[in-house]
């Protein structure tokens, strides 16, 4: 361990907790989970940075959107977002969840993931390399220190706005609310 | 081999044309009462294999285009059946009692075309998601108007014309 850290490590013990234990839940949409294999083998390693990929929504608490996502999916990824504890984190992968990309003209992809779920940071690229995972990752170290990385939070405290968009897409959700809607 | 094949078809149908664009291949354009007869014809000369049943939307003439690609494991030729609907009525018959397999892809062209097979039994949503609007794959629906409406974005070209 680096001599500087260890008086971060006395100060705030749960940031730095967190920011080294990150567990990516393995869900793949799209074309850029391609690049996800060589990152957490020995390739690239993901192990490096503290990264390593979980079954279950309810073990994971990093969910890396990887490409574009239709709106079978996104019904999907809202319920694994709401399975996962708290903290967690959302990353979009690839131009698609960014703005749908190559499929903006597409009747069945969805075109901001940011309206239906907090996203903590983006990757541009199509395809990014598996490089700018981990740059992501430590950005989302320094987030992480500076307490910027609040999605969930976000989430928490517009829970109408996304719970609206939810259903402007989705219709009728069959599953009750997260938290409870105030006005 | 495909040349045989052609004097062969031609001899049997009436109204038949048979082209030979490579090798192996064979685009043949039959009139739609006869698909099923030559379908079963084809089937019995060893050709069984329906690989798959695609669709055309020819807007300006008002026809669909349904294309039979059918092969055959014994010669590896791929022939191609070509026929003409109606647009306006959008309804054909079934070619399940020649290929069963042509269940799934008739009713893939069901839900992107809106084309209605008599005799299919399950002609029921295969990957839309509780879709609500008409057939997407049809040429005259604007999918530019309907993304726009459904996912509240609007495009960088509009935007544009708006500032003039």
């Amino acid at each position: 361990m680096d001599r500087n850290q260890i008086i971060k490590w006395l100060r705030q013990p749960d940031k730095m907790a967190q920011k080294y234990s990150l567990w990516a839940i393995y869900f793949c949409t799209g074309c850029g989970i391609i690049e996800v294999p060589p990152v957490i083998t020995s390739r690239w390693d993901a192990e490096r940075f503290g990264v390593i990929p979980v079954a279950a929504p309810r073990q994971a608490n990093l969910l890396l959107i990887t490409g574009y996502v239709s709106i079978k999916t996104l019904r999907a990824i809202i319920r694994t977002y709401e399975q996962m504890p708290e903290p967690k984190y959302t990353v979009g992968f690839g131009s698609c969840p960014i703005n749908g990309g190559m499929y903006w003209e597409s009747y069945n992809t969805i075109k901001h993931l940011d309206k239906y779920i907090p996203v903590d940071g983006w990757i541009a690229g199509c395809m990014p390399r598996p490089e700018t995972i981990f740059i992501a990752i430590t950005h989302l170290w320094t987030m992480i220190d500076k307490g910027m990385a609040t999605g969930y939070k976000k989430y928490k405290g517009n829970y109408k706005y996304y719970r609206k968009n939810q259903e402007k897409i989705l219709g009728e959700l069959d599953w009750p609310p997260l938290y409870p809607i105030r006005d | 081999m495909n040349k045989s094949l052609k004097e062969e078809l031609e001899s049997n149908f009436k109204d038949i044309q048979v082209n030979i664009p490579e090798d192996n291949r064979l685009i043949i354009n039959i009139k739609k009462e006869q698909v099923l007869n030559v379908l079963s014809f084809l089937k019995g000369k060893g050709y069984n294999r329906l690989v798959l049943i695609s669709c055309v939307d020819w807007v300006k003439i008002g026809k669909f285009e349904l294309i039979y690609h059918i092969s055959s494991f014994e010669n590896g030729l791929h022939l191609m059946l070509k026929t003409k609907i109606e647009r306006e009525t959008a309804r054909f018959i079934t070619v399940i009692p020649v290929f069963k397999n042509a269940q799934t892809y008739e009713r893939e062209i069901w839900e992107m075309f809106g084309i209605e097979f008599e005799g299919n039994p399950r002609l029921i949503p295969l990957f839309l998601d509780r879709w609500k609007e008409g057939p997407p794959f049809r040429k005259d629906f604007d999918i530019r108007e309907y993304v726009e409406r459904t996912f509240g974005v609007t495009s960088r070209s509009q935007e544009k014309e708006e500032k003039e």
